[in-house]
């Protein structure tokens, strides 16, 4: 009985987790377009994700973690993959997303439906994730 | 003896709506029976489908860890929009084929190895900077770049 309760506050405990990540990036980023540094102002959002890529830990609706340019100048296909693969190659920031139940990384540009898209586990390093 | 006919039609009345209602629970009960065993099922499929899953083996305690972990945003911002140049510049300045016979190869080559690998981390390329102007001794090469010289230039002035 004790263990559920747990469990239901631990859940409350990793949806706001998911929100303070999502409010940190969104905050680094607009303070990045707003300085000048960035080009692009990006914002990242929680979306259904791709139930291809599901892992054990994938929430049931909103597995996606989806990065969006929101205006600044346009983005090339490259510009978005490389996105991907530095969020990819964080592989801290891989498995802190993966235990908050995301599986799909989203990449998109502010015009058109059409982005990258990665999945998580597959970035993951399962040797490493087993021993810590 | 009209009065008990109509009696007697009020009784068998009552009699057909209890019939009914009895028969009525009872297919109310045979519904929730057949709806609990569906929801049974249903549980038992998802749990067998999760099995099946990546980290399925894996416990929420090995991810205590990764959850509480703090990530450095800035870090991820600069990464974006400055480990691509960074990278360049570092990787053609600290080539281990501008150090070849001297002492200075095997540092060139371990700091270009660590080049590669954190080709897309703007905080480990910072160090590596720095660790490249300590340890290969690259402040006049950096500066000479910044004044736009050619690669040819300080390849010369190195050596």
């Amino acid at each position: 009985m004790w263990y559920k309760i747990i469990q239901i506050i631990e859940w409350f405990g990793d949806m706001a987790d998911r929100y303070k990540l999502i409010r940190d990036f969104n905050n680094s980023a607009k303070n990045y377009f707003i300085s000048g540094k960035a080009g692009t102002l990006l914002e990242a959002k929680i979306t259904w994700g791709d139930s291809a890529y599901r892992h054990a830990f994938s929430k049931f609706m909103g597995s996606g973690f989806r990065i969006k340019a929101l205006s600044g100048k346009y983005m090339a296909r490259y510009e978005l993959i490389e996105i991907g693969n530095i969020i990819l190659n964080n592989e801290i920031l891989v498995r802190k997303l993966i235990s908050l139940g995301w599986d799909t990384l989203e990449v998109q540009d502010n015009h058109g439906a059409l982005g990258c898209k990665w999945a998580l586990k597959e970035y993951a390093n399962i040797g490493g994730f087993l021993n810590n | 003896m009209r009065y008990i006919l109509l009696l007697q039609q009020i009784d068998t009345l009552r009699i057909s709506k209890t019939e009914f209602v009895t028969k009525s629970y009872s297919i109310w009960l045979w519904l929730s029976i057949i709806e609990f065993i569906l929801i049974a099922i249903l549980f038992y499929l998802l749990y067998n489908k999760r099995k099946k899953l990546a980290f399925s083996d894996l416990s929420e305690a090995n991810l205590k860890e990764s959850k509480n972990t703090d990530i450095d945003m800035d870090n991820i911002m600069n990464s974006i929009i400055k480990s691509r140049e960074l990278y360049k510049e570092l990787s053609s300045v600290c080539h281990p084929d501008r150090f070849v016979n001297t002492s200075k190869e095997k540092i060139a080559n371990d700091i270009f190895q660590e080049i590669s690998k954190n080709k897309r981390d703007y905080k480990e390329l910072s160090l590596l900077k720095e660790r490249a102007i300590k340890e290969l001794d690259l402040i006049f090469l950096i500066t000479i770049k910044r004044q736009n010289y050619k690669i040819s230039d300080i390849y010369r002035l190195s050596t």
